[in-house]
């Protein structure tokens, strides 16, 4: 086993210098993104929200399953540009506000149901059934 | 004057040109609004001074309809009436409320909202109240605005009543009054009227076996939004179906507003500044900013009116009020008495209130006390609290049943109905708020009804409404646009039981301004020497209105 050099020590830190800099300019930015949007179904790469999301999606499935369909899935994602957008983004904070957004011009718009009780956007009622249709 | 009707000699003879059956807020109002024309009148009061079981027990009755109301103890019938535990919100009833709606049966007032305004203003001293203002730009609010789409959430002001005791404010200025003649424990028990429709007497009893009679030019009945249907009902020596009810409308149209604390708002922030929409007092007014809906939506919609307040609930439970309960109100009005150095009224009924449920009074206590140390912490959510609108329904309504009060009289049996409707379109209403809610990015809203909706969690407001309905056809109501009785020359309705529809507005204020524009009319037809002034069963106007 070769021995840790200066040059690669240097080398290393260096990396984990820009690394760290980037890491904390990227959550300096975000800083810089408005916050006070529900936090609902913006982030499903996180465990517990996923399995509400899904959870949420059983229901829309049962209720709403032509708001799933796979057709009118695709038109609905192309009418959609900020979630074309949110997907491609890594800040979650960025996608949060993107897919709340989205929520809040389907509400402008009147595109809301009714899930057990809760006044729903057709975005969320709709992201939340893929992720229940396609756990 | 005032004098216990008791002390007079059985038999004797009471006359003014001008006699009111009936000493609560729409009574007094207008015995005090004809003092300052100096049109001397007799106001009679049915009950005592103060609370007394005799003459509350002749409010008992059956209720049939909904059970979640009750017939006996939420009016008072006492000198002061109802006033007597009031809470004192104000709002004057919305321009679209007095409208014709296709989408509200029976809707459409013979008067507008801007025939009742200067009566409105009028009326605020009467109940303590700040200026004649219930838009939020009146008022320097504290706190940010919800950033709500103005097309589709609107707010308004609620005014608070110190609440005023009609029975404590106003007894020192009727006792020293040169022009009114009032008595207590004057109970109506007949009205006589000729073929012509002139009601030419009445008859008044003593709980002590005394009757009197009664003359006068002209005759107010203004015994409360149940009591006033009762009243004509079992006046049938005359007309068999009750004076006024030639075409079956006395006591049908009944309304109450639904009060119920239904529908939550979870914020999406719980740091989330609500403070614009709590209670707060802006230049000596107590006040509370409501959210609704523009009168646009509701019509577009085919909705009722409906203002709710928010209510939040608070990490910290010390903050929350969820433990009010009867036992609690009892506890708080015998401590709220004794701070103002009066005996409790009611002491052994509400002694007993207090020990059936003594741990809601220990809760609030505990509450109160922890609330000076302990911070309220995150806000949990926001529930929706409400007196919402029902439509006008025939079905629901006021009948005697075949027992009697102590006077012969028949008591009320009251069948409140709730329709689907009406719940739907509350269900519609927090849906809509819903969407707007959402729309700002505030968070999300849970109804608190579902499909189909039941009416179990929804409530009695306690208000009286629509028994006696205005309108200008003798076939669709009961009085005129003038308040008086169509089939009679010279009988009038005071109260709310002349509302046409009942908006989401709780009646004081409008049953204070419709008693005031009633004395202005009273006072000109006295004026004019005219014997009857109105509108015949024909719908014509004979002599002019207040329009």
């Amino acid at each position: 086993m070769s021995k840790v050099t200066r040059r690669a020590f240097i080398g290393l830190a260096g990396v984990a210098t820009v690394a760290v800099v980037g890491y904390g300019g990227a959550m300096l930015a975000c800083r810089g993104v408005p916050r006070h949007n529900p936090d609902f179904f913006a982030g499903l790469d996180d465990e517990p929200l996923r399995q509400a999301a899904q959870e949420v999606g059983r229901r829309v499935l049962a209720e709403y399953p032509e708001l799933v369909e796979d057709r009118a899935l695709k038109s609905f994602l192309a009418a959609r540009p900020r979630l074309a957008e949110a997907a491609t983004v890594s800040c979650p904070d960025t996608r949060r506000r993107l897919v709340q957004d989205q929520c809040g011009a389907d509400f402008a718009a009147g595109e809301a149901r009714v899930l057990d009780g809760w006044v729903m956007s057709e975005t969320e009622l709709r992201l939340c059934g893929m992720a229940a249709k396609y756990a | 004057m005032l004098t216990d009707l008791q002390t007079l000699d059985d038999g004797a003879s009471l006359k003014a040109p001008i006699c009111i059956f009936g000493a609560g807020a729409a009574g007094i109002t207008l015995a005090l609004e004809l003092e300052k024309q100096n049109i001397p009148c007799l106001l009679l009061e049915g009950g005592g001074l103060t609370f007394q079981e005799e003459s509350q027990n002749i409010y008992k009755g059956e209720v049939i309809g909904d059970q979640n109301t009750d017939i006996a103890y939420s009016r008072l019938r006492e000198f002061g009436g109802t006033t007597g535990h009031w809470t004192g919100q104000c709002l004057p009833l919305d321009p679209i409320d007095f409208e014709k709606r296709e989408a509200l049966p029976y809707s459409g007032w013979p008067i507008t909202r801007a025939d009742l305004d200067p009566f409105y203003e009028r009326a605020q001293p009467y109940l303590q109240l700040g200026p004649f203002a219930y838009a939020p730009s009146d008022w320097n609010l504290e706190g940010p605005k919800l950033p709500l789409n103005p097309e589709k959430v609107a707010f308004g002001i609620f005014q608070y009543s110190p609440p005023t005791r009609f029975g404590e404010t106003y007894r020192a200025p009727i006792e020293t009054s040169k022009t009114i003649q009032c008595y207590y424990h004057a109970n109506l028990t007949d009205l006589v009227i000729d073929e012509a429709g002139q009601i030419t007497g009445a008859e008044v009893q003593t709980f002590g076996g005394k009757t009197m009679s009664v003359s006068a030019d002209r005759f107010v009945i203004a015994a409360g939004g149940i009591e006033n249907a009762r009243l004509l009902l079992n006046f049938t020596k005359q007309r068999p179906a009750g004076i006024g009810n030639q075409h079956d409308l006395v006591g049908r149209y009944f309304m109450d507003h639904m009060n119920c604390k239904l529908g939550t708002f979870l914020p999406a922030d719980p740091a989330i500044n609500l403070s614009r929409y709590l209670a707060q007092i802006v230049d000596g007014t107590p006040l509370r900013v409501n959210l609704r809906l523009p009168a646009e939506v509701i019509e577009k919609q085919g909705l009722r009116n409906n203002a709710l307040l928010l209510e939040p609930v608070w990490q910290s439970e010390s903050h929350n009020d969820e433990f009010r309960d009867h036992s609690w109100l009892a506890f708080s009005s015998i401590a709220k008495s004794l701070a103002h150095g009066n005996p409790p009224d009611q002491f052994p009924s509400k002694l007993c209130t207090i020990l059936d449920q003594p741990s809601s009074v220990a809760v609030g206590i505990s509450r109160h006390l922890m609330r000076e140390v302990v911070p309220h912490g995150e806000l949990q959510s926001v529930f929706f609290k409400q007196d919402a609108e029902q439509a006008p329904n025939p079905d629901s309504r006021v009948t005697l049943e075949d027992a009697t009060d102590r006077f012969g009289m028949k008591r009320a049996v009251l069948d409140w109905r709730i329709t689907e409707d009406d719940l739907l379109s509350l269900r519609k209403t927090h849906e809509l708020i819903g969407v707007a809610i959402g729309e700002a990015g505030l968070g999300r809203v849970k109804l608190g009804l579902g499909l189909p909706p039941n009416d179990d969690d929804i409530y009695t407001g306690y208000h009286h409404i629509g028994t006696t309905r205005m309108h200008d056809d003798p076939k669709q109501g009961v009085v005129d646009a003038d308040c008086r009785v169509h089939s009679t020359k010279n009988l009038y309705i005071a109260g709310s039981s002349v509302f046409t529809t009942e908006g989401t507005a709780n009646p004081t204020l409008t049953i204070t301004a419709l008693a005031i524009r009633l004395a202005d009319h009273l006072g000109r037809e006295a004026g004019d020497g005219q014997r009857h002034v109105g509108r015949n069963d024909a719908g014509q106007n004979q002599a002019g209105g207040d329009r």
